[in-house]
């Protein structure tokens, strides 16, 4: 109980509001590494998520490579890529490139799994009544596939998002900022109150960011999905790989 | 496949054979513990195999994690030896005792010990010591014409600096830092990392910091050719190496004397140069910790 009340305390001190250790520059540091590593993760395994997802071709060896992936833990690649970077910039090779790299990793699988299950699970039926009606491939995933998949594709966005969230802490074992580095240095200094403030952030930054994209799932999601459909006309199916 | 499984059974005979030889003996089974850090495990090592080859039973429960996770298995009576850092082992009850003098510290914990799980001894220690020290690359020392510590505070806000996060609140961190060599904490450009850890290393090789907070006996030092500025102000404690023994274990060995003869004889060949040469063997060369102790042992003449 008496923890609790010293992490509130912590959290309170307006000393720790202020200067590069100060909370909003940690939350900033937190965000942007964050971000960075989603958006680039994005840009990257959104595309091939859905275009295995629509031709079916390679799934098989996209989901299982990204499965694989999900088994390598962060803090593996953290310490792999650290002295590869070091060699090509000391200036960032320390913390932020082995950060940046290791949550864009770690990003990834989510993201692509979803995409691709979230196309597979449109029904057939659907695709081929788009076909017939003279749509090119392309306008059948923009127009079609795309819109019926949506909330499984943001939902690996999402979940994405929140490990990043969560997992960017351990950038501080090398030195990075971010939130990660209440928790490291209230380890190190065996202060707890220090330790749980961090936790507490972390905690409540990844239910911030989980509730913002659920938000976001919901507007991205055409209305006819919203609620689940009447018995008999099932517009996806569940998908196998979850 | 069949030579292998061959020698397998033959091994393991040999594994029976041993234990039918040593149980016999009469000399309790002892247990050793060390911490997670290769230098520790590989004096709990040499500790064991001199023991063993004197006729003790050695159950080894080395590698066990940090002090604060080791110093209740021994206190409990989970363990029977560990090798510890005078230093460190006493700045973990009494920060305000540890000084530089390796005696004092010896003498100061052992007096926190005799009152600790029964009572443990402070066996006689290493004249070698792996303090923490203030290390710059080659260049960076020539380039600021950097030998002692004194030397750093003109040049403070040009360098990076690669500190543990705990040393805001360490007094023989940022307090020695302060208080004896002028420098302002933190420092200008600061990289937080843990001291003598191997990203601290690579920290400093690499350029990503200037000067680092490494271990005096880390083989990086000597690998790559860093200069280990000289703490002139006397501010680090002396960390020489002696093997804690349990109370309640010293009295089931019979010939007390003789037990302590053998370790502490073994501890005081273990100079600084050897901590370095044996720490390089197995980090750089990466031979294992068992056959680096039987060599050196061997070596010494401690076993045949």
């Amino acid at each position: 109980m008496e923890i609790l009340w010293a992490t509130v305390a912590w959290l309170l001190d307006p000393a720790h509001w202020q200067a590069a250790d100060g909370i909003p520059a940690r939350l900033l540091e937190h965000v942007g590494i964050s971000a960075a590593a989603v958006v680039v993760a994005l840009a990257v395994a959104l595309p091939v998520g859905l275009v295995i997802g629509h031709t079916g071709r390679g799934g098989t060896l996209a989901v299982n490579l990204a499965n694989l992936g999900r088994a390598v833990p962060s803090y593996a690649v953290l310490v792999m890529v650290l002295p590869i970077s070091l060699r090509f910039s000391p200036a960032l090779g320390l913390d932020v490139i082995p950060t940046f790299t290791a949550m864009t990793l770690l990003a990834v699988p989510p993201i692509v799994v979803n995409a691709y299950a979230g196309i597979r699970g449109v029904e057939p039926e659907l695709v081929e009544a788009a076909r017939a009606m003279g749509m090119r491939e392309r306008e059948v995933l923009g127009r079609v596939e795309l819109p019926l998949a949506m909330p499984v594709v943001v939902g690996g966005i999402r979940t994405a998002a929140v490990q990043v969230v969560a997992t960017a802490t351990i950038g501080a074992v090398v030195a990075y900022g971010g939130l990660g580095r209440y928790i490291i240095d209230g380890i190190a200094r065996n202060e707890d109150d220090r330790l749980l403030a961090g936790v507490v952030l972390v905690a409540g930054l990844a239910l911030l960011v989980d509730g913002a994209l659920a938000l976001l799932q919901r507007r991205l999601t055409s209305p006819g999905l919203r609620r689940s459909a009447p018995a008999g006309t099932p517009v996806t199916r569940p998908s196998r790989s979850r | 496949m069949r030579l292998s499984r061959r020698l397998a059974l033959g091994a393991s005979l040999l594994v029976l054979l041993g234990a039918c030889t040593t149980g016999g003996g009469g000399k309790p089974a002892i247990r050793i513990g060390s911490d997670g850090f290769y230098e520790s495990k590989l004096m709990g090592e040499i500790y064991a195999q001199v023991l063993v080859a004197n006729g003790y039973q050695v159950e080894r429960k080395l590698g066990l994690g940090p002090r604060k996770d080791r110093v209740p298995a021994m206190e409990s009576g989970q363990l029977d030896l560990v090798p510890e850092y005078l230093g460190s082992g006493l700045g973990f009850y009494d920060e305000a005792k540890v000084s530089n003098d390796p005696a004092a510290n010896k003498a100061a914990l052992q007096a926190i010990l005799d009152g600790k799980g029964g009572g443990i001894t402070v066996l006689g220690y290493t004249p070698g010591e792996d303090s923490n020290a203030f290390v710059v690359r080659r260049e960076t020392a020539d380039q600021f014409k950097l030998a002692r510590m004194s030397d750093l505070a003109p040049v403070q806000d040009q360098l990076t600096w690669g500190l543990p996060p705990e040393c805001e609140t360490n007094p023989l961190c940022a307090g020695a830092l302060k208080n004896e060599y002028g420098i302002r904490f933190p420092p200008q450009k600061l990289k937080l990392l843990d001291a003598c850890d191997a990203p601290m290393a690579e920290a400093l090789v690499g350029k990503a910091v200037d000067i680092a907070e490494l271990c005096s006996t880390q083989p990086v030092i000597k690998q790559a050719g860093l200069v280990v500025l000289e703490d002139d102000r006397d501010t680090q404690p002396a960390e020489n190496i002696a093997p804690l023994v349990r109370n309640d274990y010293l009295a089931k060995v019979g010939d007390r004397a003789a037990f302590q003869k053998l370790l502490d004889d073994v501890s005081a060949k273990i100079t600084t140069q050897v901590l370095l040469d044996l720490g390089a063997k197995v980090t750089v060369d990466k031979q294992d910790i068992d056959d680096v102790a039987a060599e050196w042992l061997k070596a010494n003449g401690f076993v045949k």
